[in-house]
């Protein structure tokens, strides 16, 4: 499998506060990467590497194999930044066929506007949008070049639960059809839903990467519970007490199951279930 | 060029919708020239237009290039922009494109202003001198704006290129006639890029040869402040964009 962009070895400082320290992950090919992580963990400074709006302190960002900051590297890309605004007094359409216009197979202004509900929207100036439209304008224009790649980040913050899951369909879309993803997210049920593979960013380093599945292993796979009772000393996880319940944070929970059954415990009204993503990225060993 | 040619028609759409800029823009040195220069201009009519055109124009350079890049050099869109396609000369020639339609408007209707209101008049060769010395002088004062543009904060950029507009074109001698300023300003005067473009401007209205010492000092200016102007967008870019 190829990789649509990758950041080697970078690392990236502003003044004394270090961003980015060694970092590296790749975009594989058909992928919808996400990218998790605390606010200022060092996502949106990976991301404005890949997309050539600044330069590593060390290491190399590529793009297509080529150097992002390059114009001709960034024709195959799109991208949604974090904030938007456009030029209050253009309307819709003419911000639509302004972008459109640096692309050499750009879909119909029409087809667009369709595809993100924004069609009623076009004669409309952008200064006068909701934040709602504003924002699946700013998505919209990520595919205003038939691009390959996307680059969004935090696509669906200030979404409704419907335009989001407009936005996730319009995506996976894009992925079936030959497309690459990575956006950055807050929401870790939209990282859930839609990704394939997850960056976790932590302090200006990888914390982990894996597809979800591989994250929640090594994070700690499951969550047994079972109405309280006494305990033996030496559990292999994580105990915390809820209400009338035992609560075991386990990365295998199969083993904790095990020994409690060894030391005869009662497991009444026993329940093991997997880890929700964001339980799990909170019990990855730091540094990892 | 394509490029470049749709930036400028999106950037005078933008600037065209807003009339808080178009009117002073464009209104505010031919209203100078009415109110201060017109009443009691004579034998000077003329030499008076032409400066005033100066003026109407180096308006433009500094506010479309200083404080139209101070303002949206922060702005999330700019930043957007920056993602696409397109080189920073295309964008700048974008710019380029944009003011001079501008600049071009402005000047114009001093000059039809001055036509219709005073004795001011040039022969048919004349006017092509003065529309190339008005483009080739303004290109200093464009690149002027540009750096401040880059270096100045958002806010501040607007008062400051207000403050320069003015003392300079005062100073400059393209309120009055150049040799009209008093004393003090006199010994000031000679060393000012907008002295030089006046002296440019008056000896195309009477007529004169090439001003041979004005020209150099524009080229002078143009060439310390082409370098300044590049080191403040490498610098704009190195602080945000390394």
């Amino acid at each position: 499998m190829t990789a649509v962009a990758r950041l080697e070895g970078v690392s990236k400082s502003f003044g004394q506060v270090c961003a980015l320290d060694d970092v590296s992950y790749e975009i594989p090919h058909g992928e919808i990467v996400a990218l998790l992580g605390p606010n200022g963990a060092g996502k949106t400074t990976s991301l404005s590497l890949l997309l050539g709006l600044r330069r590593p302190d060390r290491g190399t960002a590529q793009l297509f194999g080529d150097d992002p900051t390059r114009p001709v590297t960034r024709r195959r890309l799109g991208t949604t930044p974090q904030e938007m605004a456009f030029p209050g007094t253009l309307r819709v359409d003419e911000v639509v066929d302004l972008v459109r216009a640096h692309y050499a197979e750009p879909p119909s202004t029409e087809s667009l506007l369709g595809r993100f509900e924004l069609g009623a929207l076009g004669r409309r100036q952008t200064g006068g949008l909701s934040g709602g439209e504003r924002r699946r304008l700013a998505v919209a224009l990520a595919f205003a070049g038939a691009p390959e790649l996307v680059v969004l980040d935090e696509p669906t913050t200030g979404l409704d639960v419907e335009a989001r899951g407009a936005v996730w369909q319009e995506l996976r879309l894009f992925v079936s059809s030959g497309g690459t993803v990575l956006l950055t997210t807050h929401y870790l049920e939209e990282a859930e839903a839609l990704a394939t593979k997850v960056v976790v960013i932590d302090r200006g380093r990888v914390a982990a990467a894996g597809s979800v599945d591989e994250i929640r292993a090594r994070a700690g796979a499951g969550r047994i519970s079972f109405r309280r009772e006494p305990l033996p000393s030496n559990l292999a996880g994580d105990v915390s007490e809820d209400g009338d319940r035992v609560v075991i944070h386990a990365s295998h929970p199969e083993e904790v199951v095990r020994q409690l059954v060894h030391t005869g415990a009662r497991l009444q009204d026993l329940d093991v279930r997997p880890l929700p993503l964001e339980e799990a990225l909170r019990l990855l060993p730091r540094g990892s | 060029m394509r490029v470049a040619g749709l930036h400028a028609r999106a950037s005078l759409r933008e600037l065209m919708r807003m009339p808080g800029y178009v009117v002073p823009t464009l209104g505010f040195p031919t209203m100078f020239f009415l109110f201060f220069a017109a009443p009691g201009s004579d034998d000077d009519a003329t030499t008076l237009m032409v400066v005033f055109a100066g003026f109407a124009v180096l308006g433009v350079a500094f506010f479309q290039f200083g404080v139209g890049i101070a303002t949206e050099r922060a702005t999330p869109w700019e930043r957007y922009v920056r993602t696409l396609p397109v080189s920073p000369t295309q964008r700048f020639g974008g710019r380029i494109i944009s003011a001079l339609v501008f600049a071009a408007a402005a000047a114009a209707l001093v000059l039809v202003a001055a036509v219709l209101t005073t004795s001011a008049d040039l022969r048919a060769p004349q006017w092509g001198q003065l529309a190339v010395a008005l483009l080739l002088g303004s290109i200093p004062f464009a690149l002027f704006g540009i750096a401040l543009g880059y270096l100045a904060p958002p806010r501040a950029a607007l008062p400051i290129a207000n403050v320069v507009y003015l003392t300079l074109s005062y100073c400059g001698g393209l309120w009055t006639t150049p040799d009209e300023l008093p004393d003090a300003v006199q010994q000031l005067s000679p060393y000012l890029p907008t002295r030089a473009l006046a002296d440019t401007l008056v000896g195309i209205a009477r007529g004169d040869p090439i001003q041979r010492e004005a020209w150099l000092v524009l080229a002078l200016y143009t060439g310390a402040l082409l370098a300044l102007a590049a080191w403040a967008y490498r610098h704009d870019e190195g602080e945000r964009y390394r």
